[in-house]
């Protein structure tokens, strides 16, 4: 008989390549993540309107299918720039709603006990720690807005042929940067609250009140003011500006803004919209560094 | 200059008096809801050093709440020096806890803390300044008192803690793991500190997982076991008491063999083991014996009628440890 | 034996204040022990050489690699058990080792596997299973130990290991500890103010006081070194034992409560003290020769001026 005694053994097997490793927390946070029956049944929902507006560009092609609907083809929604930029602005609600949820569980469950040490002691820099937990929320973000976006783009381009698609392909390039420059705001944004706020339920509520303050905040400067800057301070406004500049279209109110009457408006020149964006994500990224330290120095 | 409580003046210096109210618990339980503090406790705590130990979750800090004071039992009945909790006025300034967990008041400094607590007594504040500064150089921490309490390091709010304890001068000083966080040097200063306090007759109660170190200062030891006392007294007395275990003694010498065949000779020897050597030490034999006594006075004649030279000879579990392996075992007290 | 941990004028400053003050030496024990004071920079050292802070000047070499390039090379070598608590509330231990392993650098089934490995080796029986959250104080050790070694490091560093454990769980920690050190081609730094449990574990000592180094000594030759220095302890009539021992003419203190420590001067053996015992019915309960034992080394490094940071 043999009996066998287990003893610690060093690792001498393969490793993994290096730059997979900041892939690692990705993986077991979206593993996480979906487990949850309600997010999974969010992001189903959230097919909903691509479904729909799909629909749309389908009956616009497909004359049989309307005489039987019944709808006069001057009813339906025409495809234009409009068009897309409804799809975005709703997208990107869901997608805020999708961040407020999933966003302040990301990095404060590693701060609250300390864990951040034990990461970082391993070949995993603070940058790699960063764009993973990004990359956490840049997923399904994606597969909310731009993705789905570019999907109906092409649809539309396809079925219309005759070049539709290269006369309007800013309209592709505003659904792709402007998901883009949604995502990375606010997926920074909510990773900086969970950093900074240890009770997930105040981080989400912070989340909103971001948004929720800066629009009351331009409203107030408004009527102080009485002026129509204010609004540089509302984020919904900001972002709403710089997304129908991509699309070539007069502003839309976005997030909150209807709440306080922040409208259409050119009074904001696009710079300064770029401007407020730049410092909240450089904001943003300070307040990630100062606190994800592996340790903290008390002078 | 302070205020001294009776009882405090009734300690005769130095000597325990007998018949002196000790430290009381009568047939206390506590539980907390369904879960269990400690059942049906019956101690008398003479003066002088006492550690109470036993594994995480065992009852040890429901004991100590007790004796402070903190809680009130289930049922039972405490008594320190004859006072109990019902006559708040002395019985707190007669009694001091240094526990294991702080929370300070936020940006308040170390000075400020120990005054804060000897004006809760009653001291007037000059009393308490020259109090608080006394208890501060006691334990080493006059150069960091003015600093922020929440800036020190875990080594100085030990001590600022034990320091908050020993101002008032109390008669039953009651520590729980006083010497976490301390360098080697600290801990030596504070056990010195405690055999003082033991030697001029306060009643000293240290509960610690460090059993060498309180077994070197303790007189007397209480183990605690899932809520029960399952050993207390004289530590050596406590070591006798287990008598399903005899003794072990290792003695290293330079012909095992020998000894071996003159132990089993002797009929108090049970069991002798030849043990290797190991190290820089060299062979030996572990003996276990129903009578250590007779044992080492019949050694004496051994070692001159063979001539073995003896390298070392040491009780292998004459100690609190082997006391604590024997009743609690290593699965634990609690969890 | 190849350098493990080489020091080359690491000076560390945090804040205004200079820390580490050019630390210079070679480490190469299996087990080295890192004492010192508070305050004396054990843990920045630490902190340092696992990468969180960066010298001000100077460096350090584990395994001929300097940490200020090869940090992430180094980081797959290490493993590390904190002394506070460390540890993701909501994740199963499992989970959490695992993730750890992944971290550094194992693919993931092996990585399970490790996992499971270091949790035997530590003794995590069905509560591995559960949430780290729900652990007790004991338990949080042993999981923050099998996370250290879960992925095979080359070097362990051990940061008050057995802090907060109780009687029972001590000696397994210690046992444990001196299990891996046995192992080949691991070494292991383990700081402590406990110095009983360094002495059972470390060969080697490494002590600091106030940024420099104050005492680097072999434990092993020291425990060789022949002191006639001799320590009891006995029971029966206390002064007649006393009596007889300054008779012998040997230097000696009388601790109390029989204990005696004294040396042995030429011509002395231990015989004689049992012959004395024997006539005067003492027993001899406790004899052992006293080499200069860890606190010895320590409280003389503490009182001596530091050497400017050499080994």
């Amino acid at each position: 008989m043999a009996v066998y005694k287990r003893n610690y053994k060093p690792y001498e097997g393969i490793l993994t390549p290096n730059w997979s490793r900041f892939l690692v927390p990705a993986r077991y946070a979206l593993e996480t993540l979906f487990q949850s029956r309600l997010l999974i049944a969010f992001l189903v929902g959230s097919c909903m309107m691509p479904i729909f507006a799909g629909a749309v560009i389908y009956l616009h092609h497909n004359l049989s299918a309307l005489t039987m609907l019944q709808i006069r083809p001057e009813h339906l929604l025409p495809i234009d720039g409009d068009f897309f930029a409804a799809y975005l602005s709703f997208q990107g609600a869901l997608a805020f709603l999708f961040t407020a949820y999933a966003g302040p569980g990301l990095i404060s469950p590693d701060l609250s006990n300390s864990a951040l040490p034990l990461y970082l002691c391993r070949p995993i820099s603070r940058t790699e720690y960063v764009l993973s937990k990004m990359a956490v929320l840049c997923i399904p973000l994606s597969c909310i807005t731009w993705i789905p976006g570019l999907f109906l783009f092409s649809m539309q381009a396809g079925l219309q042929g005759q070049g539709w698609g290269w006369d309007h392909i800013h309209w592709a390039w505003a659904l792709f940067a402007g998901s883009w420059l949604w995502i990375g705001m606010l997926s920074l944004l909510a990773m900086s609250l969970s950093a900074w706020v240890r009770w997930k339920l105040a981080a989400s509520a912070l989340l909103f009140g971001v948004f929720f303050i800066s629009s009351a905040l331009g409203a107030m400067v408004n009527e102080a003011l009485d002026t129509r800057a204010g609004n540089i301070l509302s984020l919904g406004y900001v972002i709403g500006m710089i997304w129908a500049k991509m699309f070539q279209l007069p502003p839309r109110s976005t997030l909150f803004g209807d709440m306080f009457n922040i409208r259409r408006g050119d009074e904001v020149p696009e710079y300064m919209a770029w401007l407020v964006v730049a410092m909240l994500c450089g904001a943003c990224i300070l307040l990630l560094n100062r606190r994800l330290r592996a340790r903290e120095v008390v002078s | 200059m302070t205020i001294e409580t009776e009882s405090r003046q009734e300690i005769a210096k130095g000597q325990p008096v007998a018949g002196m109210p000790a430290v009381e618990f009568r047939n206390v339980s506590k539980f907390y809801g369904d879960v269990l503090g400690v059942n049906r406790v019956n101690l008398s705590i003479p003066p002088g050093i006492t550690s109470l130990v036993g594994p995480n979750g065992s009852g040890k800090t429901t004991l100590m709440n007790l004796m402070t004071g903190l809680i009130r039992p289930t049922c039972g009945d405490i008594r320190v020096l004859g006072l109990s909790s019902e006559d708040p006025e002395r019985f707190f300034r007669a009694v001091g806890y240094c526990t294991q967990f702080d929370s300070f008041e936020k940006g308040i400094t170390g000075r400020r803390f120990v005054e804060y607590s000897l004006k809760l007594h009653g001291y007037s504040s000059e009393e308490a300044r020259q109090g608080a500064h006394d208890a501060l150089a006691r334990v080493n921490l006059l150069d960091a008192a003015d600093r922020k309490a929440a800036g020190y390091s875990k080594g100085m709010r030990q001590r600022l803690r034990l320091a908050q304890s020993i101002a008032h001068r109390p008669s039953v000083l009651v520590l729980d793991e006083p010497l976490n966080g301390l360098d080697p040097m600290a801990r030596a200063e504070t056990l010195a500190l405690f055999e003082q306090f033991g030697a001029e007759g306060s009643h000293v109660i240290i509960s610690s997982h460090i059993l060498h170190e309180v077994d070197q200062i303790s007189d007397q030891v209480i183990l605690l076991s899932y809520g029960y006392v399952v050993a207390e007294g004289k530590i050596k007395g406590v070591r006798d008491e287990v008598k399903e275990h005899p003794m072990q003694i290792l003695i290293r010498c330079d012909r095992p063999a020998v000894l071996a065949a003159r132990a089993f000779d002797l009929e108090m020897v049970v069991e002798a083991k030849v043990v290797p050597a190991e190290g820089h030490h060299g062979p030996g034999l572990l003996i276990r014996t129903r009578d250590a006594d007779e044992f080492y006075l019949a050694l004496n004649r051994i070692v001159l009628e063979t001539g073995l030279r003896l390298e070392s000879v040491a009780p292998a579990d004459d100690d609190v440890l082997a006391v604590y392996q024997y009743l609690i075992g290593s699965e634990g007290g609690g969890e | 034996m190849p350098p493990v941990i080489e020091l080359d004028n690491l000076e560390v400053r945090l804040g205004a204040r200079t820390i580490l003050k050019k630390l210079n030496g070679s480490l190469s024990g299996r087990a080295i022990g890192l004492l010192g004071p508070n305050g004396a920079g054990k843990s920045t050292l630490i902190n340092t050489l696992l990468g969180f802070f960066a010298p001000l000047s100077g460096t350090a070499r584990i395994f001929g690699k300097d940490i200020r390039t090869d940090a992430r090379a180094l980081r797959r070598l290490i493993g590390y058990m904190p002394e506070n608590d460390s540890f993701i509330a909501d994740m199963t231990a499992v989970r959490f080792v695992r993730m750890m392993a992944e971290l550094s650098g194992l693919p993931p089934d092996e990585a399970l596997e490790r996992t499971h490995e270091a949790f035997y080796y530590v003794g995590l029986g069905e509560a591995r299973y559960r949430n780290l959250g729900t652990y007790s104080l004991g338990m949080k050790q042993m999981a923050k130990l099998a996370q250290a070694i879960a992925h095979g490091p080359k070097l362990l560093f051990l940061d008050e290991p057995t802090n907060g454990l109780d009687p029972a769980a001590r000696v397994r920690m210690i046992k444990l500890i001196r299990e891996i050190r046995e192992t080949r081609d691991i070494h292991l730094m383990i700081s402590s103010h406990l110095l009983r449990d360094v002495e059972e574990c470390c060969e080697e000592v490494l002590i600091l006081k106030d940024g420099q180094i104050a005492a680097y000594c072999d434990l092993e030759k020291e425990r060789r070194s022949n002191l006639n220095f001799i320590e009891l302890e006995t029971m029966g009539i206390e002064s007649v034992f006393a009596n007889a021992i300054e008779r012998l003419g040997c230097d000696f203190a009388d601790l109390g409560q029989g204990r005696f420590k004294m040396v042995l001067t030429d011509g002395v053996t231990v015989s004689d003290l049992y012959r004395l015992a024997a006539e005067k019915d003492v027993q001899i309960r406790r004899l052992n020769h006293r080499h200069d034992s860890l606190e010895h080394i320590f409280l003389k490094a503490m009182e001596a001026p530091a050497n400017h940071g050499s080994v």
